[in-house]
């Protein structure tokens, strides 16, 4: 098919329409995807912005008050599952410059929240290391490999 | 029963190979014989997997731990469906369902083509088993179903609980069954491509094909919705998630392609893009594979992270490169005398169609590897969620239901002004009063008020078009209104199959619109007896019970539910704690209406101070999207059933080639 120069042009328009949208949502809508680590790294510039992090909660940390649905805990990087951290117990960090305070309030508990489970926080990095969260996600324990017996 | 499995996976993937071997040689050497006993190789081939599949079943039901697959999806007290069900519960079973649907479409066409199709035949077949010797080799190379384990244990680590629900029996299956059948639109394109047979010939022969793929992937695509809607207990049903994505960017080019291929078999048009379309189609469905089988894209739906990543990726890049090599080298014979004369026209209407439809599905493959590609250029995972998806696709996804209405309606080549006015002159009066009425009503947001408005310019004319067609057969063959509806769509099945198809999507929009718009949530912690309002609905708790079996233990609250004073539901939100695996669940109460969804979940419970939170959704018109969703499955049913045109039409064509058979041995006097 032949196609002639003005219809091009109303192609065009339609191709431009669509990447523009793209454009602008992803400017206005984009988060980082960081670890704990990579947060603490970069903590000043990250100051205010919208942030998912993925951390691993800290045992002994968790308060959850159901009337006001406050849901606080601290998180800590994820130890390295290829450096022998499958014992999750003994491998979180118990350095607390290493871990960042969250809040999350307005919230259930998620099901699947527990200490020394991986989540991912959704929210905000305030002063002192703290992180005033909107969403807490809890990622799956089924994402574990079946335990072979050796 | 592994060992059965496993041989017959090895003889699978044997003859998938001799298959392939068979028909390319048979068909290049015009060997008949050849071509006909690698046919019977792609049914024993489909036997054999078949064959695997129940030796993976009767592993499962048997609950034999030998297996590592039925250790690690099974366990004793896991209920008979769901042992049945596991065989797609993890990624080894899964991708066998797949590689058993693919060997039998590729049966199926074994046994239709030849009659149909001689020519193109064995080079289809020989795609597909090129196709299937892929899977076949990932299962008995890299992710074997059978595999053994050293120690046997004496209880499996069971069903992830998500899946223990009674739509993993069927939207799995829906789903796979759409994807895989992408493949033979595919076989035939490459087949078309490769014999330089590129006239109409392998469009007619997939047509139907085609629309058994976009009714599976439909179903596939509103069945997990549903699913997602009813256990996740967030109150939504589509979160953009790259899995949900990777189901939906296939829908989204193959809905395209229906439409282009009109184009094509009307006005000779499109040709290349229909070839670049069934392949796109194709090739999504191994991305979406890849995308949620390698652990590349974080994803709420958490596969096994497997090394499976790299084979998909390849097979992916090997069928991209070829097929757009054999696309650009016959690219010259795809040219076609007829072209775009006006906008004003319905080869214009359906383009741009096609444009959207593809950006949007372009939009959301953007979205998805976004994260992948930020990290790789900048070395930052940058993520967008669902409000990117969400701000890019709405005004498209105006656009399209604008498109929707004006499609089918406008007239072909260029349309004049009095056929414009005549066409769409009441439909635009009914969508700018629906404007205004809602308004009136009170509704502020400009996009649910555009999309109210172009959902029922749409509508009437979906509804105009079969006025037309019911007065036109009242007046010509003297028929009472219900027969002449009855015949019309009868004689018609495609077309006005297509038009319920439309109304569904209109139905599904307006659900998606309404309950995107005006949901309203609550989030409360209650002790026994309190009440507390949601909308116009008074929530009472009431008491909690326990419930205690060896498989799963749970705690159900009763909730009353009254609306001014009169008690209209009694609800039961429930958690569950699935013992196995140890992981907790919940189980979510429903009150369903046309004009608003009641969603309730029992979100916790505090055993100190006896506060039980829950979370409750109102989520206005939600229904109109599973009831859109039918709709669609039904006008889809419609346009795919076979009318008597076109079995005559096939079987004319059968006669014709079975005479020239015939008169074949006589003309060249015979050997």
């Amino acid at each position: 098919m032949r196609i002639k120069p003005r219809f091009l042009l109303g192609g065009g328009i339609i191709v431009l329409a669509v990447g523009y949208l793209i454009y602008t949502a992803i400017m206005n809508t984009a988060e980082y995807y960081l670890t704990v680590g990579e947060v603490q790294a970069r903590a000043t510039e990250l100051q205010g912005q919208p942030l998912r992090v993925a951390g691993r909660v800290v045992p002994g940390s968790v308060s959850w008050n159901p009337s006001s649905l406050t849901l606080a805990f601290s998180i800590a990087p994820i130890p390295d599952p290829q450096a022998g951290g499958v014992k999750p117990v003994s491998s979180v960090t118990s350095n607390p410059a290493q871990q960042f305070k969250v809040v999350c309030t307005g919230q259930p508990k998620p099901d699947m929240f527990a200490e020394n489970r991986d989540v991912i926080v959704e929210g905000r990095l305030g002063a002192d290391h703290a992180i005033a969260a909107t969403q807490v996600l809890t990622s799956c324990p089924s994402k574990y490999v079946p335990k072979k017996p050796s | 029963m592994a060992f059965i499995g496993q041989v017959a996976l090895m003889l699978a993937l044997v003859l998938a190979i001799y298959s392939i071997g068979a028909n390319l040689y048979g068909a290049r050497r015009g060997l008949p014989d050849l071509v006909a006993s690698a046919r019977h190789a792609v049914w024993a081939m489909c036997a054999m997997v078949a064959l695997a599949m129940c030796a993976l079943w009767s592993g499962l039901l048997q609950s034999d731990f030998s297996l590592e697959y039925v250790a690690s999806y099974s366990s004793t007290t896991l209920p008979t469906i769901y042992k049945i069900t596991a065989l797609w519960g993890g990624q080894q079973g899964s991708l066998l369902l797949w590689t058993f649907l693919l060997t039998l479409f590729t049966a199926i066409v074994a046994y239709q083509s030849p009659r149909r199709n001689p020519e193109l035949s064995p080079y289809v077949l020989a795609v597909m088993a090129g196709v299937a010797i892929f899977f076949l080799g990932m299962l008995n190379f890299v992710t074997r179903p059978f595999e053994l384990l050293a120690t046997v244990p004496r209880e499996g680590t069971d069903l992830n609980p998500l899946l223990q629900n009674y739509w993993m029996a069927i939207h799995p299956p829906s789903l796979y069954t759409g994807y895989v059948s992408t493949t033979v639109p595919f076989a035939f394109g490459t087949a078309a491509l490769i014999t330089g047979r590129l006239d109409d010939a392998w469009i007619r022969s997939t047509r139907r094909w085609a629309i058994f793929s976009w009714f599976f992937l439909t179903l596939g695509n509103m069945f997990g919705a549903r699913w997602a809607y009813e256990v996740l207990g967030w109150g939504g049903y589509w979160a953009w998630d790259p899995v949900e994505n990777a189901a939906f960017m296939p829908w989204l080019v193959m809905t395209a392609y229906l439409h282009s291929v009109m184009i094509q078999e009307r006005k000779d048009m499109l040709k290349v893009w229909n070839l670049a379309l069934v392949g796109l189609a194709f090739g999504l469905t191994l991305f979406g594979t890849f995308i949620t089988r390698s652990g590349v894209i974080s994803s709420v739906h958490s596969f096994t992270q497997s090394g499976l990543g790299p084979f998909f990726m390849g097979f992916l890049i090997t069928v991209v490169v070829l097929y757009t090599g054999l696309l650009l080298i016959r690219v010259g014979d795809l040219r076609s005398e007829a072209e775009l004369e006006s906008y004003l026209s319905r080869e214009a209407a359906f383009l741009f169609n096609n444009l959207i439809l593809v950006g949007i599905a372009f939009a959301v493959f953007w979205g998805t590897i976004f994260p992948v590609l930020s990290e790789a250029v900048r070395g930052v995972k940058i993520t967008v969620g669902p409000p990117f998806f969400n701000k890019v696709n709405a005004p498209l996804g105006l656009a399209l239901i604008f498109l929707t209405g004006v499609g089918p309606l406008i007239a072909w080549r260029r349309a004049t002004f009095k056929n414009l006015v005549q066409s769409f002159g009441s439909p635009a009066v009914a969508g700018v009063a629906t404007g205004l009425i809602c308004l009136v009503a009170g509704i502020r947001a400009w996009y649910a008020l555009a999309a109210f408005s172009l959902c029922a310019f749409t509508l009437t004319t979906v509804i105009a078009e079969f006025k037309r067609g019911v007065v036109a057969r009242i007046h010509m063959v003297n028929e009472t209104p219900p027969q002449a509806l009855a015949n019309l769509v009868a004689k018609n099945n495609r077309r006005y199959g297509g038009y319920i198809v439309h109304v569904g999507v209109l139905m599904a929009f307006v659900g998606i619109v309404a309950s995107s718009f005006f949901k309203t949530e609550v989030k409360k912690s209650v002790k026994a007896g309190e009440s507390f309002a949601v909308g116009p609905y008074q929530l009472k708790y009431l008491d909690l019970s326990d419930g205690d079996t060896a498989h799963v233990s749970t705690v159900t609250a009763r909730v009353e539910v009254s609306r001014n004073g009169r008690e209209v539901a009694s609800l039961a939100p429930a958690k569950l704690f699935y013992k196995k695996p140890e992981q907790p669940a919940t189980q979510v109460a429903i009150r369903s209406t046309p004009e608003s969804d009641l969603y309730v979940v029992l979100a916790g419970i505090d055993d100190k101070s006896g506060l039980v939170t829950f979370d409750v959704f109102l989520t206005p018109m939600v229904f109109w999207l599973w009831a859109g969703g039918i709709t669609m499955a039904i006008g889809t049913a419609f346009a795919m059933w076979p009318n008597a045109r076109e079995r005559e039409a096939i079987a004319m064509a059968a006669r014709r080639r079975t005479s020239e058979v015939m008169a074949l041995p006589i003309a060249p006097g015979g050997d």
